[in-house]
């Protein structure tokens, strides 16, 4: 910990944390106005595909795993393989999903600069909760109003 | 271009490597600046450290206290204080703003035009500079007493400007050979003793020439607070008469007096900062004793000094080449060129820190000599 006051020049006034400019190894080359109207656009398509990802971790990946397991399962007749591969199948698909948006998220914030903001960190870990949420409340939706014990509830049937 | 280099230009150093850039500069800035020996000032005759804090704290004080009024026109309060000090009435004791610009008004009101000052030589420049500007002549003598007099006895002879101790011979001149200087002079030309030094003297009392004021009316000496008082900045001196000298005293002073914070500093400075006005001056008589064998040692000629420097030469060494040379081992002395002594320098007093690295400049500046 820096606790020398001198080592600022002698003021005591610093910045506040996080607001440092960034730092480049060389002042970038800007483009165009057309080029960073692109970029702009740009961005917003990686921003699309980092939220569809996203997405696809929260039901298709999961479901497509289940799905996996299944066939595995009427295939051999082996639930404890079943179970496995599906489990093997989720744990890659997912951590492969989490890098891709991971690599998506460093070039969204560089296309974001070259398109003139003053991008400081990525948005990748607000999509994910974003979606959780987004899914979560979906599922719950599915889970208690059209296919659990709500549908019962609503149809009149429950507890008959 | 490619275009993933264009993308790659905006990517962010890390804060690791930032930091330890910035750590290799810090460490840097810090080896250069232990590495670096600031320059040794002794072309100057003031002293290099700052005042008491007491004086600074004095001259706040006054300064907080009301800057929008005049200060008071005889400065009564230091003047009695110095009166006292020096056991002389106060009629005959001003102040004014530095010992130079009383020296200068002396000289305006003694001296008519095309009228001559007398001074030796080399001398304070400042003396013949006041001959100038009193539109008189000044006529610089080389040699003693005898050869003063002998100039005074010009028909046009009316101011004997004298420093004692001499800047920059630091010559003193005893208080025998003062009054023979006065009993000497023609009626009508006047003795102005410029005391600016006199504190670092130890071969008379401080004091010795104010005893020959009572039966000499043509005598004024001046004393400054500049030099081993080292209130150089706040522009103090005074100058004292003999009896009969009041009018003349009167004339000299500001017309509309001397800064009241200016005054507060010198009067501060006579009630608390007499202990470190009298270390100072008791480091730079024992430096000069030091210096003055030491330099002997290496064959300089050194003159008999009772002031705050030396006036030194050396056979094999021009002044201005021993300057340089010293200049370039980081160390300032004055030249004596400008005053026509080409083969000396003038060498301040300060410790015995800068004693020591000072022989070390003199001993390399020889070295290259040989």
């Amino acid at each position: 910990m820096r606790s020398d006051p001198s080592d600022n020049g002698g003021l005591f006034a610093g910045r506040r944390p996080g607001t440092a400019p960034v730092h480049f190894r060389e002042l970038p080359k800007r483009g165009s106005a057309t080029r960073r109207r692109i970029d702009r656009h740009m961005a917003e398509l990686l921003f699309a595909a980092i939220t569809l990802l996203s997405l696809l971790c929260w039901g298709p990946i999961p479901a497509a795993c289940l799905w996996v397991g299944a066939q595995v399962n009427y295939l051999t007749s082996s639930v404890s393989l079943g179970i496995l591969l599906a489990f093997v199948a989720l744990f890659t698909l997912l951590f492969g999903a989490l890098r891709v948006m991971r690599e998506l998220d460093q070039m969204w914030i560089l296309v974001r600069r070259a398109a003139g903001y003053d991008q400081r960190s990525g948005v990748v870990g607000r999509i994910f909760a974003i979606t959780a949420a987004i899914c979560a409340s979906g599922f719950m939706v599915w889970f208690i109003f059209i296919h659990g014990p709500g549908s019962s509830f609503i149809s009149g049937n429950g507890g008959m | 271009m490619g275009l993933l280099d264009y993308y790659r230009q905006f990517e962010e150093v890390p804060e690791e490597e930032v930091n330890r850039e910035l750590r290799a500069e810090a460490a840097e800035r810090r080896r250069k600046a232990l590495t670096r020996v600031a320059t040794l000032d002794l072309s100057q005759t003031t002293w290099p450290d700052l005042p008491h804090a007491n004086i600074s704290s004095a001259i706040t004080f006054t300064a907080r206290r009301g800057l929008q009024r005049y200060p008071h026109l005889r400065g009564s309060e230091l003047r009695g204080e110095l009166a006292e000090r020096h056991q002389v009435p106060v009629e005959r004791l001003i102040i004014g703003n530095g010992a130079a610009e009383l020296l200068s008004s002396a000289t305006r009101a003694l001296i008519e035009p095309g009228q001559e000052l007398i001074t030796s030589w080399p001398s304070y420049p400042l003396y013949p500079i006041m001959a100038r500007r009193a539109h008189g002549r000044a006529v610089p003598v080389g040699g003693g007493v005898d050869a003063l007099l002998s100039a005074a006895q010009s028909a046009d002879a009316r101011v004997v400007a004298l420093a004692s101790p001499n800047d920059p011979t630091g010559e003193l001149l005893a208080s025998g050979e003062l009054g023979r200087l006065l009993a000497g002079l023609p009626e009508g030309v006047a003795v102005l003793l410029d005391e600016a030094l006199v504190e670092f003297s130890d071969s008379q009392p401080h004091d010795a020439s104010l005893a020959l004021l009572e039966n000499n009316s043509r005598l004024l000496v001046f004393r400054s607070f500049s030099k081993a008082w080292g209130l150089a900045g706040i522009r103090i001196g005074y100058a004292i008469g003999g009896p009969g000298s009041e009018e003349l005293l009167a004339e000299l002073e500001p017309d509309l007096g001397v800064s009241e914070v200016s005054q507060s500093g010198a009067l501060e400075a006579l009630r608390s900062g007499i202990d470190s006005m009298t270390h100072h001056v008791h480091s730079v008589r024992e430096e000069r004793t030091r210096l003055a064998a030491a330099l002997r040692e290496r064959h300089f000629d050194v003159a008999d000094s009772q002031a705050n420097f030396l006036w030194v030469a050396h056979s094999e060494l021009d002044g201005s080449e021993l300057a340089t040379r010293l200049r370039q081992a980081g160390v300032l002395v004055a030249a004596g060129a400008p005053l026509g002594e080409p083969h000396h320098v003038r060498i301040a007093l300060r410790n015995a820190a800068t004693t020591e690295r000072l022989l070390s400049a003199i001993d390399k500046a020889l070295a290259q000599a040989a």
